[in-house]
């Protein structure tokens, strides 16, 4: 069961033109918790936001300082038109998910919680992607530590990959570190 | 003199009438109370839904636009509310909103006088959860306050270290509550949450009855049912004397003692007969009419942004307590009271003072201890 997200205390930051729109997004967050700030200026990359909510209808390349990939917080586009352009737009920022303007106040709490969900397993995946190709670009290292194992040892291909298991195990090392300071023993290259 | 054109829409036949009835009666009794006595002339507009969504929007639609009412009282259930909210935006109009709910919404054209859970459900799980124990069965109406109602109980038993032993929601109208019965006497949990509505509380409690005639483990002293919807109006449907020990949080039980709740008991004695009881429902109808009145009367016109902001500085004397409707909200603050039944009346157990209304539970962290700090260890051999 995920339990109910509280926002108390977190930085909303709203980047639209003042007006009823971000009226009305700002007491929704006020209520939800959050310290809001509404404006029509670019995000600063100094600034810290919990979460942003961006106007897709007029925002430009540059009003996010980050590219979608190294996206520190939940983006939420906010989006009047049916524009493909503009849906690209709001895409293309990283934007997890979108509230359609005008603004019902019933439709800003599930598009924050849902971008945060979002935002939170988008962050989660793509850092097991790292730790996987890491992994994949290691394994030639895995490979020729065996190898050292078997001429060193005089053992079989399982066997030695189990030396190796072993040794990562006992050093609490992942097999492509451990692989690596095998590698860079002398002992074990000169053997 | 300004006219005050008041839509008044409760379900006031179908499953949850009665709910509906005692919401009308409030309304009306206040609007009988003001007559002559306020610079407001409120000309009703009153219309039975009789439960169904379609006719709950046609008959909005038709308060705002064919009855020309700016501001209309009603809706029983959330699934009513969220029916009837699209209509009242659209056309800036201003709904009060009067029944307990589960919170999750606060929305600027909706003014809500009912409790929403850190005024009703938190409260009650703090006094149950140390008094009767963990182990708790949610029961509830398949829909939005069911369902809802039942998923923070869980979270909050869950919190404290508790354990749900057993969950069940039955459709509106759903008398079949013999599975839920059977599960609650093999379960057998330290107290039950219902949170059904109409004619399935009413046979759940009235099978409670039985059981706990069959086995003393399952009477209101030992397994108590609690209600953060039950109320007086209820009790003559299920049967004096049936429910007897259980349990209901509210904001108001017609059995408070003070000077605003004994001149509406002896007005609605007047009007109604000296039997009949007011509940929540009537009493929150009631106060919430005359708050609405005075919002009204101050700003000199029913423009609902004018309205809204006239309640900003209110503080309305009520049956219920001072009522205050936070700005930031538009939530009541309200009082929180633990009845038990006795024949027609709850008996006031436990009372704290109003609270502000938190619909969003940011401030939820703390609300809630774990019922025993000790750990639960026991001595094996």
């Amino acid at each position: 069961m995920k339990a109910t997200l509280s926002f108390l205390g977190q930085r909303a930051v709203i980047l639209h033109r003042p007006g009823e729109t971000t009226d009305r997004l700002v007491r929704q967050c006020v209520l939800l918790g959050f310290r809001a700030e509404a404006r029509w200026q670019p995000l600063r990359a100094d600034e810290d936001a919990d979460i942003v909510l961006v106007d897709a209808d007029e925002g430009w390349d540059g009003i996010l300082p980050w590219t979608p990939a190294e996206k520190p917080a939940p983006l939420v586009a906010l989006l009047a038109s049916e524009a493909p352009g503009r849906i690209a737009w709001a895409l293309d920022q990283g934007a997890d998910a979108l509230i359609a303007k005008p603004i019902t106040a019933s439709a800003v709490y599930p598009a924050l919680v849902m971008a945060t969900r979002r935002h939170a397993e988008t962050r989660q995946f793509n850092e097991r992607i790292r730790r996987l190709e890491e992994r994949v670009r290691l394994r030639p290292l895995v490979h020729a530590a065996v190898r050292t194992f078997m001429a060193a040892d005089g053992c079989g291909e399982n066997e030695a990959y189990g030396c190796l298991r072993r040794e990562a195990m006992q050093k609490r090392l992942t097999l492509e570190q451990a692989a690596a300071s095998i590698l860079a023993s002398p002992r074990r290259q000169a053997g | 003199m300004t006219v005050l054109r008041l839509g008044i829409l409760f379900s006031t036949s179908g499953d949850y009438g009665a709910l509906g009835r005692d919401c009308r009666d409030g309304a009306m009794t206040a609007i009988e109370d003001l007559r002559g006595a306020c610079s407001v002339g409120i000309e009703p507009v009153a219309g039975d839904p009789a439960a169904s969504s379609e006719r709950y929007i046609e008959l909005a639609r038709r308060m705002i636009q064919e009855g020309g009412c700016r501001h209309v009282i009603g809706t029983v259930t959330s699934q009513a509310r969220k029916d009837v909210i699209p209509v009242i935006e659209k056309r800036d109009a201003q709904l009060w909103y009067v029944c307990p709910y589960e919170g999750f919404e606060a929305n600027p054209n909706v003014i809500y006088t009912g409790t929403c859970p850190n005024q009703h459900l938190l409260p009650l799980f703090e006094h149950m959860l140390p008094a009767y124990g963990r182990r708790v069965y949610l029961a509830g109406a398949n829909y939005i306050w069911g369902w809802e109602m039942n998923r923070l109980a869980r979270e909050v038993v869950t919190e404290a270290g508790g354990e749900i032993v057993g969950e069940r929601c039955l459709p509106i109208g759903d008398t079949d509550v013999d599975r839920i019965v059977a599960e609650v006497a093999a379960r057998q949990p330290d107290f039950i949450l219902s949170n059904m509505l109409g004619p399935s509380s009413h046979a759940f409690l009235r099978a409670m009855r039985e059981l706990g005639r069959r086995d003393p483990a399952f009477r209101p002293e030992r397994c108590p049912v609690v209600s953060c919807d039950l109320t007086e109006c209820e009790l003559p449907e299920i049967g004096l004397g049936v429910a007897d020990g259980q349990l209901a949080a509210a904001s108001y039980f017609d059995s408070l003692d003070t000077l605003a709740n004994r001149a509406l008991k002896a007005q609605v004695a007047a009007r109604f007969g000296s039997d009949r009881r007011v509940s929540s429902y009537f009493a929150t109808s009631y106060a919430t009419v005359r708050l609405c009145a005075e919002a009204v009367s101050r700003c000199g016109t029913d423009d609902p942004i004018k309205v809204r902001s006239a309640l900003a500085g209110l503080m309305a004397p009520s049956p219920l307590g001072p009522l205050r409707i936070d700005p930031a909200t538009n939530h009541a603050n309200l009082p929180f009271l633990l009845g038990r039944i006795s024949g027609p009346d709850f008996v006031i157990l436990q009372s704290r003072p109003a609270a502000v209304a938190d619909p969003y539970l940011i401030r939820r962290r703390t609300a809630v201890q774990p019922a025993s700090a000790q750990p639960q260890l026991r001595i094996v051999s």
